[in-house]
């Protein structure tokens, strides 16, 4: 019960908070980043964290995602609504097809060959001009302001639906957690032999995981190139600012916890702005530096995420031992 | 009736030989012994049954089906599951999630939690329901290892030494455990080193040695049977001379 207020009470807050941003400033932007980030990082964390699969080339689902809604918009019109769904299913079919060869590779070896795929997506988006636009990038057309085409004056709705959107993925997370399938999913992760044995479709189960992770992360990739107004291949297909970084948060956070990814992108996101923001006309690199500096310490200090110090914390307050169903 | 037909099963690995030729019926309800030296193939054998392992040739019957070639998956929803020798439990999570998980093959999460307890129960283990599997004594893992294969609804079990390192008292509540899954029309492959057990619960007894099937029949017989005796002991001295 307990669990609940907590959840209403943050909720609430979050609905709170853009409004006490200046609709037109910089930090609305920093907060739409963080939710939207969040967001991805826990459509990551299906994978993943339920997985243990460490993707390191979701960047490839979330391009697909950002070009094939816009590139609809600006070919025939049609709202990034729907062309978000399009997205969501060139995602899922995209997932599909990295996951038939990747899905027996285990560690190191599954998270190089996502790698590499994400970069192959980003050369493709590169050389194919007439489609993409080519290193030139997309700049989303201006349409007369309107929900139904998705377009906004201000940041504050975009601030809102990345809340929504992050609210809606983090729902699905822990449902497939709580399910059939998320037993299934910690049986194989740590026993695919025994799990297979006692009757899981283990190569159905993963592929499952990895289309529902795909189709998220390109869904997610709509809502990034319609507050972002310009993209190139070298953003959305980037396996340092888009796939390493999901991962990175959702590690940073705690893996495999609903929690997880939502603390770890409300560290790393404004840290890194508040580091571009103090060190910038410094030298060159020096707020990259400090960043990467904290990220080290933050590790060192916490290596199973901030999950940890959030579940001590919770209990504290609480008087609730530590969440039971937690595998 | 007839539940599970073996005909012709082998196996190589490299220069090994690990199952030639193995071929018998089992009729519906019958405990059935494997016995055999170490690395004689039982654990091999019980692994190319549940699909683990493809064999070479052979066809294996389970209640009509094929099942050569089918994944583990598929073999387990047609009814035929093994626990694992060198126990392969989901370590991280509890107990019950453990047998849990094998009921989901036929039950939604409730109804399997439901399952679950039971067979935590017939295994004795209830009380350890929300302990972490990796946190439980060997002898209560191949327990939990017994429950989470009951779970799956099977019509053959194979068990791989789940009385390894077990006291006497233990032992026999897993026998009378055996007889009971027997009385509710579970037929049973086991497989155990313990000979005094095995030749009490066991309605018939196969013996294995490099591969090959050395004998078939009930435990008495393949107990004083002159091959059998050679398979374990070696020669006796008269015969070389």
């Amino acid at each position: 019960m307990k669990r609940w207020i907590v959840i209403a009470v943050v909720l609430a807050v979050a609905c709170l908070l853009p409004l006490t941003l200046n609709p037109t400033g910089y930090w609305i932007r920093v907060l739409t980043f963080t939710l939207l980030f969040a967001a991805m990082a826990q459509a990551w964390n299906i994978i993943g964290g339920l997985a243990n699969q460490t993707s390191l080339g979701h960047a490839a689902f979330f391009g697909i995602g950002a070009y094939t809604s816009t590139i609809l918009l600006l070919k025939f019109g049609i709202s990034p609504w729907i062309g978000m769904f399009a997205g969501g299913l060139l995602g899922g079919v995209a997932a599909f097809i990295i996951a038939i060869p990747t899905m027996r590779l285990q560690g190191h070896y599954f998270a190089l060959a996502t790698l590499a795929f994400g970069e192959v997506m980003r050369v493709i988006a590169n050389v194919w001009t007439p489609l993409t636009g080519g290193p030139g990038g997309l700049s989303v057309p201006f349409v007369p302001p309107s929900l139904a085409l998705y377009s906004f004056k201000q940041l504050l709705p975009h601030a809102y639906i990345a809340l929504a959107a992050l609210v809606v993925v983090t729902i699905i997370f822990e449902v497939i957690r709580r399910g059939a399938m998320g037993y299934r999913l910690r049986a194989i992760k740590e026993n695919p032999a025994a799990a297979e044995v006692i009757g899981i479709d283990t190569t159905k189960v993963k592929l499952q995981t990895a289309v529902i992770s795909g189709v998220l992360m390109a869904m997610l990739g709509t809502l990034y190139a319609q507050v972002a107004v310009f993209f190139d291949p070298d953003t959305v297909f980037s396996a340092a600012a888009i796939s390493v970084r999901v991962a990175l948060i959702a590690i940073l956070g705690g893996v495999g916890t609903a929690i997880g990814p939502i603390l770890g992108a409300l560290f790393i996101i404004p840290l890194e702005e508040l580091m571009n923001d103090l060190f910038s006309s410094g030298a060159a690199g020096l707020s990259q530096l400090i960043f990467s500096a904290i990220l080290i310490v933050v590790i060192l200090w916490q290596p199973r995420g901030f999950v940890t110090v959030f579940d001590k914390m919770t209990a504290r307050f609480s008087g609730d031992i530590s969440d039971k169903d937690r595998p | 009736m007839t539940i599970l037909e073996v005909r012709g099963i082998s196996r190589r690995f490299g220069g090994l030989q690990a199952l030639s030729d193995v071929t018998f019926s089992v009729p519906k309800g019958q405990i059935v012994g494997l016995i055999g030296p170490n690395g004689a193939g039982k654990t091999t054998f019980f692994s190319t049954l549940v699909g683990l392992i493809r064999p070479d040739s052979g066809s294996v019957q389970l209640d009509g089906d094929g099942v050569v070639g089918l994944k583990p998956h598929k073999v387990a929803a047609l009814g035929m599951t093994k626990t694992f020798q060198n126990v392969a439990l989901f370590a991280e999570s509890s107990v019950l999630d453990n047998v849990l998980t094998a009921g989901l093959l036929r039950h939604d999460v409730e109804t399997a939690r439901r399952e679950a307890l039971v067979c935590l129960d017939r295994v004795g283990l209830r009380s350890v329901a929300h302990k972490l599997a990796g946190n439980l004594s060997f002898p209560e893992r191949a327990r939990v290892e017994l429950a989470r294969a009951l779970c799956t609804g099977p019509k053959v079990l194979l068990l791989d030494e789940v009385m390894a390192a077990l006291n006497a008292v233990e032992m026999q509540d897993i026998m009378g455990l055996i007889r009971s899954l027997r009385d509710d029309g579970i037929t049973l492959l086991v497989v155990e080193h313990h000979m005094r057990a095995i030749m009490t619960i066991c309605d018939r007894i196969l013996v294995l040695n490099f591969g090959r099937l050395l004998a078939d029949g009930p435990p008495q017989q393949v107990a004083n049977d002159p091959v059998v005796v050679e398979a374990y002991l070696g020669r006796s001295m008269e015969a070389h001379r």
